[in-house]
């Protein structure tokens, strides 16, 4: 077996000029497009006095969104939700659109780490930045980092964490299969070792973009 | 359909005519009392009636006022027995909504709109029975609907379908020649100026013959405007003759 | 959201402009932008971008019962969809005017023009045909969707494969890709479409129109062609009034434009094909531009898990055990029992007797799994309440049966290590918490 690890990462900010923020994400083949629209003015029907109302859109590359998408949507919400401060912006709305570029595996935690960044790229103020990272248990009990879509497939169990980056506390679990707690506690472990490694990555993308001034 | 022979080796089509040849046309003005306009037009088999009403404040949504001209909404629907099967859905569909926007593109381009800012102007149209050149059928009719409302136009609005067949442009297309998968253009004219102002083509035709193609169409714009003029000035002549023998035409 | 309107200054400006024949990007009038169009690692997969307006194109394909009038025919689906992303002004739900009619307009350039041979997709006649389906998602939105679009499907159906069938009497097989190469689609030619925006009533046209001209235009002319100077679709939009002339002038350009493009789109196909038959690495990935500092790329990241074992061992023989929630109940009489004191009653008679009590039995649950951890999404089952419920009632009800508890099994949803809770003796399904007790009055 080799070693667990994230495969090649990539990222692109601000790839369109329509949207306030935007950043292409790849793991791998995986590769997640996402657009950030906010603070903008919302609907009186759909305004909240005291803060911003956070919308998450979540597009397949083929077909019309259905169930899981929905699912996926409000987990990323309730993240997003969690780190931006939208008490500074009551009255507006901010949308993320999420587009599926290629499906490689590990699609959740991608979709969280594009949506960072789009927000990054967007300068929405938020307490933390917050990462991805997916953790599958095969039969043996084998730990696989960042897996493929033919890992996932196989494995036993496959949990998706989102990591915050002040304290690498968890802001969201999301799992399928079963496992142990102990198991549990070696996957959070590990996501939270490779999410080190995610936020080294943001920081070198964004000293590599703001280095010439 | 594979036996089917568009043109004969004489030059006739399948209904007999000639390729240049319109089918027959027949219309009246003034079907409906209620309406401000309305218009029943034949051309050939295939069966429209148009309805307008206007101008006149606009209902609804006052979001879509124009401050300096009116809007003109139209309506395109197929009624479901127009066609050989069962029409499910005879509007809210992809293709009516298309013809819909090229509808009130049509018009909105030929109606003095200027004329009555903030107004609205309803076109309704029902294909009754569907037998090619769906389109050019219904600009005819809500041609002759709107002048019988009296609205104020640039010019007649007269459109005609051609298609290509064998080296020869055909005019004004039957169901069975629209199905046969060949090019087809529909064009919607202002006979007078010569103003295009829709042009619609479907399917492979080669960029040389495209010039003759719409010669054809024109051509068979110019024929139609014949027959809606007299139209229009024997209504006229029966509708004064009605009200009264003061200058009677 | 909404879009921000148009100022009055900006108009002027934008058609000021193109009276003195100058575009606001620096353009000539029949120039196009850049166009790029990059593979991913599905076949059928591609992004083209049009300057800046970007479209993302998918082909995917279906095994299904064909049409009832054409049984030996494949069918094909178009879908463009405007991606929330592309423009504010793009919400999702009833379809607009203009998607309605960007829908139509490919599906009339694609489909009628026959660009894809549909008998070859038939693998039993009548029973069993190809759907093709090309999805094509607006990512961005800086004016002329509709070549973005053309060019997005055209380069998609191109570098799409199919698995490989055969047919054996009536059995079907279907190859996967790992079985047999897949096939590619027969395309008898590629149409390309090429918008004019036309300004001062017609006599001034402009190719390839950005976002803001779009904006500012009289009437759009569409004239899909492909390489052979067939021309595909026509379609005139907006309210202009055209001349003969101009169409035909129109037509002429479209054609010079579309060689162009044809032969970008199969260099592009072709150094794909290069790259993967000669196991190079292709894909989104591969084509991120390196130079730009927008761009990072990093190479696979081994993460050290090897103390992570230990790690998680330690936390959870250092997490404290679940607090001692469940105190020996006192039992008052049979079927009944009392945790804890409860709050004393402020309205009315007290009953003399027990205090009818409900049990924590979910507590524990909530407290082994949230020891070192501190998440949101763990199911944390509210803490019953432990007040008492008294019922002071003058009702003539028949007397309460009170039914003998049967030992229950402990409902446990995590698996929890052996820590114990104390199972009390006498446990009650939690749906009898509203059964008043009555005391003898």
């Amino acid at each position: 077996m080799e070693e667990p690890g994230l495969r090649e990462i990539g990222c692109e900010q601000s790839p369109l000029s329509r949207p306030d923020g935007s950043a292409t994400f790849m793991q791998g083949d995986t590769s997640v497009l996402a657009g950030v629209y906010g603070p903008a003015e919302i609907k009186f029907s759909r305004e909240i006095y005291d803060k911003s109302t956070v919308e998450v859109m979540v597009r397949p590359k083929v077909g019309l969104p259905a169930i899981q998408e929905k699912n996926q949507e409000q987990l990323i919400r309730e993240t997003c939700e969690s780190v931006i401060l939208g008490t500074l912006h009551p009255r507006t709305s901010i949308t993320i659109v999420l587009q599926v570029i290629n499906d490689g595996g590990s699609l959740l935690a991608c979709f969280l780490n594009a949506a960072c960044m789009g927000m990054m790229d967007a300068g929405l103020p938020m307490r933390a930045m917050f990462c991805g990272v997916t953790c599958v248990l095969d039969s043996d009990g084998q730990l696989t980092i960042d897996p493929t879509t033919k890992e996932q497939k196989e494995s036993r169990a496959v949990l998706t964490f989102a990591i915050e980056s002040t304290e690498k506390r968890i802001l969201t679990i999301s799992s399928r299969g079963v496992y142990s707690t102990a198991e549990l506690q070696r996957c959070i472990a590990a996501a939270q070792l490779s999410a080190q490694k995610i936020f080294h990555f943001y920081r070198d993308s964004a000293k590599r973009r703001y280095s010439k001034s | 359909m594979a036996g089917l022979e568009l043109l004969s080796d004489q030059g006739y089509r399948v209904d007999g005519r000639k390729s240049g040849e319109l089918r027959k046309i027949q219309a009246r003005m003034g079907v409906f009392a209620q309406a401000d306009g309305s218009a029943y037009m034949e051309q050939g088999n295939t069966k429209a009636l148009a309805v307008v009403y206007g101008p006149h404040e606009i209902r609804g949504s006052r979001a879509k006022t124009l401050h300096d001209r009116a809007v003109v909404n139209c309506q395109y629907s197929m009624a479901t027995f127009s066609t050989g099967e069962r029409k499910r859905r005879p509007h809210g569909d992809r293709t009516s909504t298309e013809m819909t926007m090229h509808l009130k593109q049509t018009f909105e381009a030929a109606i003095l709109t200027q004329l009555y800012p903030r107004c609205q102007i309803d076109i309704y149209v029902q294909i009754l029975q569907a037998d090619g050149g769906n389109y050019c059928t219904c600009v005819n009719a809500a041609t002759l609907a709107v002048i019988d409302a009296g609205i104020p136009m640039r010019d007649y609005v007269c459109a005609s379908s051609a298609g290509f067949i064998e080296d020869t442009p055909l005019a004004d297309l039957s169901y069975v020649e629209e199905a046969s998968g060949g090019p087809q253009l529909a064009l919607a004219l202002l006979p007078k100026s010569d103003q295009i102002a829709l042009l619609e083509m479907n399917s492979r035709l080669h960029e040389d013959h495209l010039d003759r193609v719409i010669d054809a169409a024109s051509k068979a714009c110019k024929d139609v405007y014949a027959v809606l003029d007299q139209v229009v000035r024997d209504h006229l002549q029966e509708v004064t003759a009605l009200i009264g023998d003061r200058g009677s035409a | 959201m909404r879009e921000t309107p148009l100022s009055s200054c900006e108009r002027a400006f934008l058609l000021q402009a193109i009276t003195d024949k100058k575009r606001v990007d620096g353009r000539q009038t029949y120039d196009y932008r850049n166009i790029k169009i990059t593979f991913g690692t599905e076949y059928g997969c591609c992004i083209v971008e049009l300057g800046k307006t970007r479209v993302l194109g998918q082909v995917s394909c279906e095994l299904v019962a064909p049409k009832m009038n054409r049984p030996t025919e494949g069918i094909l689906f178009f879908n463009l969809e405007l991606s929330s992303m592309a423009s504010p002004a793009f919400e999702t739900g009833r379809p607009s005017e203009l998607l309605v009619k960007l829908n139509r307009l490919l599906e009339r350039c694609l489909r009628n023009s026959k660009c894809i041979d549909t008998e070859s997709l038939c693998v039993q006649a009548g029973e069993k045909v190809w759907q093709i389906r090309v999805d094509l998602h607006l990512l961005n939105h800086e004016g002329n969707i509709m070549d973005a679009a053309s060019i997005a499907a055209v380069a998609a159906l191109c570098h799409f494969r199919r698995p490989d069938v055969s047919v054996q009497g009536e059995e079907v097989t279907v190859y996967s890709p790992e079985e047999r190469d897949p096939v590619p689609l027969s395309m008898h030619h590629m149409p390309i479409c090429v918008s004019f925006a036309f300004f001062q009533q017609g006599t001034f046209l402009l190719v390839d129109p950005s976002e803001r001209e779009e904006r500012v235009m009289d009437g759009l002319l569409v004239i899909a062609m492909n390489k052979h100077r067939e021309i595909c679709t026509i379609q005139s939009s907006g309210g202009i009034m055209l001349l003969k002339e101009q169409v035909l002038r129109c037509s002429k350009v479209a054609g010079v434009k579309v060689a162009e493009i044809t032969e970008l789109i199969q260099k592009a196909l072709e150094n794909d094909r290069k790259i993967r038959k000669e196991g190079g690495k292709f894909g989104f990935a591969e084509s991120l531009p390196d130079q730009k500092i927008t761009a990072l790329k990093i190479e696979k990241n081994v993460v050290d898990t090897s103390n992570v074992k230990d790690k998680a061992e330690k936390i959870i023989s250092e997490s404290q055990p679940p607090s001692d929630v469940v105190t020996k109940p006192v039992v008052r009489a049979v079927g009944t029992a009392q945790i804890g004191e409860g709050i004393e009653n402020t309205w009315g008679e007290l009953e003399e007797e027990e205090d009818e009590e409900e049990e924590d039995e979910d507590d524990d649950d909530a407290d082994i799994v949230s020891t070192s951890i501190e998440s949101d999404k763990v199911t944390e089952k509210p803490a019953k309440k432990t007040s008492a419920d008294i019922v002071i009632s003058d009702s003539e009800e028949e007397d309460v049966v009170i039914l003998q508890p049967e030992p229950q099994a402990k409902a446990s949803s995590s698996q929890a290590p052996e820590e114990d809770q104390d199972k009390s003796p006498v446990r009650k399904t939690p749906h009898s918490k509203k059964k008043k007790k009555r005391s003898s009055h």
